[in-house]
């Protein structure tokens, strides 16, 4: 484990990203793919980060959700500065802060719905007991309270989407970070996951959403647009009930 | 990760999965089943295999027997000396006997024979069959009783065709009823008398104290040991002097020769199918790290260490190890019972749980062998080359 960090979060902010840069290398050349994305997040708050397909959106997430290390920046997290710890300490925050959506609503196919989010539980060494309260609370959130014990690889798109993100909401983090969680979903599956995330951020989690459609953007409280690599000024969209940093 | 959680996880993900992994199960419990058997019911085998090889060649039999020499008065076994060559470890038996001749008379003829002076337990260890009547037993050595088996050769001489059983003999004017025939292919011996040792003892003229004695050792492998152990164990109690300790030495090596071929060659298999389950652990595990690699990957993202990915394939591999060897376990135990009632005798339940312990240990190891690899591999994945793969 790495020794205590200094904390920095002056305004209370969930997230504080500063000039994050990304590389890959390439035999060609190196391929910049973030060129010095500053980005913050606030208890409460809803951010859409959109942009063309290979803008970086992801990439960034990935940074954000401690899955991919960044070339350069800084990143505290509630405080923490995170791209200090060592990979150990990194799966600790993962399981304990952050909430992830995956593009692909990836989910343990061989599993039940109940196994897929007992996991993230399992890896945070909570009892059995606490376990099935908490599973069944996330899932009566996205309205699956029903679909428990079935197999994840019969479900339909849109369970499929809402078990992703009860998996990402029953660890209670702080930060959800989605990937393009509509992109498989019709317009009123999208617009359902969206009410869940905003139900969620009323009680305090940040969440950040990747998104190509813009009427999903328009529901967060600031969009980010991404273009070569760089964030364009944020523009606030609606009223939200961001905590007071 | 808890322990319980751990298990658990992983005995779900082979069940689930259990198509993927059946010929690794089948290697290793077929492996485990064949080693179980060989090791329980081997010794009993040997044993039985020993008994037949008796009619063949005596090759697990000691005589022991004085050199008869000129300036020397007759030496016979004390009884302490025969006690003690009963305690000895790997001896199963010991018999002793006198041979004298003698005049026997009955059904009309006289005959010079020889007398065989014999204990109750002459006939197993040389593995006598009665012909007709019975073979005496250890009730008539006890009582003295003026009781006879005539070799079949004898009992035709003195009785012609008719049944000898009941018929009396003459041997140093004293009578004798006869209580069976002894059937031997040994045309000597056939032609010989056979008196309880306590009767001859008795009533018989001259010396007829035992001055032979056979030992039978429990398989050809302690014949060499038990051999150089006897002339210590008689000194001990009597002067070895002109003491003869003779073992059929080819019919034995040959003997030994081909069993330790032939377990060699079971252990061989044995060893080779648990081999190849190991192998086959190896296989499938590296396929199935390959095949789960998104399910690592979500996993990771869900929060979970590197040591969490490790244990968790590890345990699997454990899994699949120890529960196919469970289950050739149980399959060996079915074979042993079942070799038992064949062989007419218990399998021998501490050797079964010595396999049992060994098995499992073996069984440890070759998971965690063979599965070591695969699981590094999958703990050092990196979460979003693992998430994005196709």
């Amino acid at each position: 484990m790495s020794s205590p960090q200094p904390r920095y979060n002056p305004d209370g902010s969930l997230i504080q990203a500063r000039q994050l840069t990304m590389t890959y290398p390439n035999g060609a050349g190196d391929i910049q793919v973030l060129r010095g994305v500053s980005v913050s997040l606030h208890p409460g708050e809803m951010l859409a980060i959109m942009g063309p397909s290979g803008s970086g959106k992801s990439t960034l997430l990935y940074i954000l959700g401690l899955l991919l290390k960044p070339t350069g920046g800084s990143y505290w997290l509630a405080g923490e500065d995170v791209l200090a710890l060592d990979r150990r300490a990194q799966a600790l925050c993962r399981r304990e802060r952050l909430g992830f959506v995956f593009q692909t609503c990836d989910l343990l196919e061989n599993s039940t719905v109940y196994e897929n989010l007992e996991f993230p539980l399992i890896y945070a060494g909570v009892s059995p007991r606490e376990r099935r309260e908490r599973i069944l609370m996330a899932l009566e959130q996205v309205n699956l309270g029903h679909r428990l014990r079935h197999a994840a690889n019969r479900l339909s798109g849109g369970e499929r989407q809402r078990v992703a993100v009860a998996r990402a909401l029953v660890n209670r983090p702080q930060v959800i970070l989605a990937d393009e969680p509509t992109g498989q979903l019709d317009h009123r599956q999208g617009h359902l996951v969206m009410d869940h995330f905003e139900a969620v951020a009323e009680r305090g989690t940040g969440i950040i959403v990747v998104t190509h459609d813009p009427e999903i953007a328009a529901r967060c409280h600031r969009i980010y647009p991404l273009r070569d690599g760089r964030l364009e000024m944020a523009a606030p969209r609606r009223e939200g009930r961001v905590a007071d940093g | 990760m808890r322990w319980d959680d751990l298990v658990r996880v992983s005995v779900r993900q082979v069940f689930r999965h259990r198509r993927r992994y059946w010929g690794v199960i089948l290697a290793i419990a077929l492996g485990v089943a064949g080693f179980t058997t060989v090791i329980t019911i081997g010794r009993d085998v040997k044993r039985n295999f020993n008994q037949d090889l008796e009619l063949i060649g005596s090759a697990n039999l000691i005589r022991l027997y004085w050199d008869t020499l000129p300036d020397q008065a007759p030496a016979w076994f004390q009884p302490e000396t025969v006690a003690a060559l009963r305690r000895t470890a790997h001896v199963t038996q010991v018999s002793e006997y006198t041979l004298r001749p003698a005049v026997v008379a009955g059904g009309g003829r006289r005959l010079e024979v020889t007398v065989w002076a014999v204990d109750h337990h002459f006939w197993h260890l040389r593995h006598f069959q009665p012909a007709q009547g019975i073979l005496f037993e250890a009730d008539s050595v006890l009582k003295r009783s003026q009781h006879c088996v005539l070799g079949a050769g004898l009992a035709r001489k003195l009785f012609g065709d008719r049944n000898p059983v009941g018929q009396k003999v003459e041997i140093d004017a004293d009578l004798y009823q006869v209580v069976g025939v002894v059937r031997l292919d040994d045309y000597s011996i056939s032609q010989s008398l056979f008196l309880p040792l306590t009767t001859a003892q008795d009533r018989l003229r001259g010396e007829t104290r035992p001055d032979r004695l056979l030992v039978r050792c429990a398989t050809w492998d302690e014949v060499e040991a038990v051999a150089d152990a006897i002339p210590r164990v008689v000194a001990a109690h009597q002067s070895i002097s002109g003491l003869n300790v003779w073992v059929v030495w080819d019919a034995l090596r040959r003997v030994q020769r081909v069993a330790w071929w032939i377990e060699f060659f079971i252990y061989l298999a044995s060893g080779m199918t648990l081999l190849l389950g190991g192998l086959g652990i190896w296989n499938v595990m590296t396929a199935a790290v390959q095949s789960r690699t998104r399910e690592i990957g979500l996993k990771k993202a869900m929060g979970a260490e590197d040591g969490d990915i490790l244990a968790q394939f590890l345990t699997e591999a454990l899994v699949l190890s120890v529960g196919a060897a469970l289950l050739g376990l149980a399959a060996g135990r079915g074979l042993v019972a079942l070799a038992g009632l064949w062989l007419g005798q218990r399998p021998q339940e501490e050797l079964f749980l010595g396999c049992l312990g060994l098995s499992l240990a073996v069984a440890f190891a070759m998971g965690l062998g063979a599965g070591l690899y695969p699981s590094l591999k999958a703990s050092r994945m990196e979460v979003v080359a693992a998430t994005r793969y196709e």
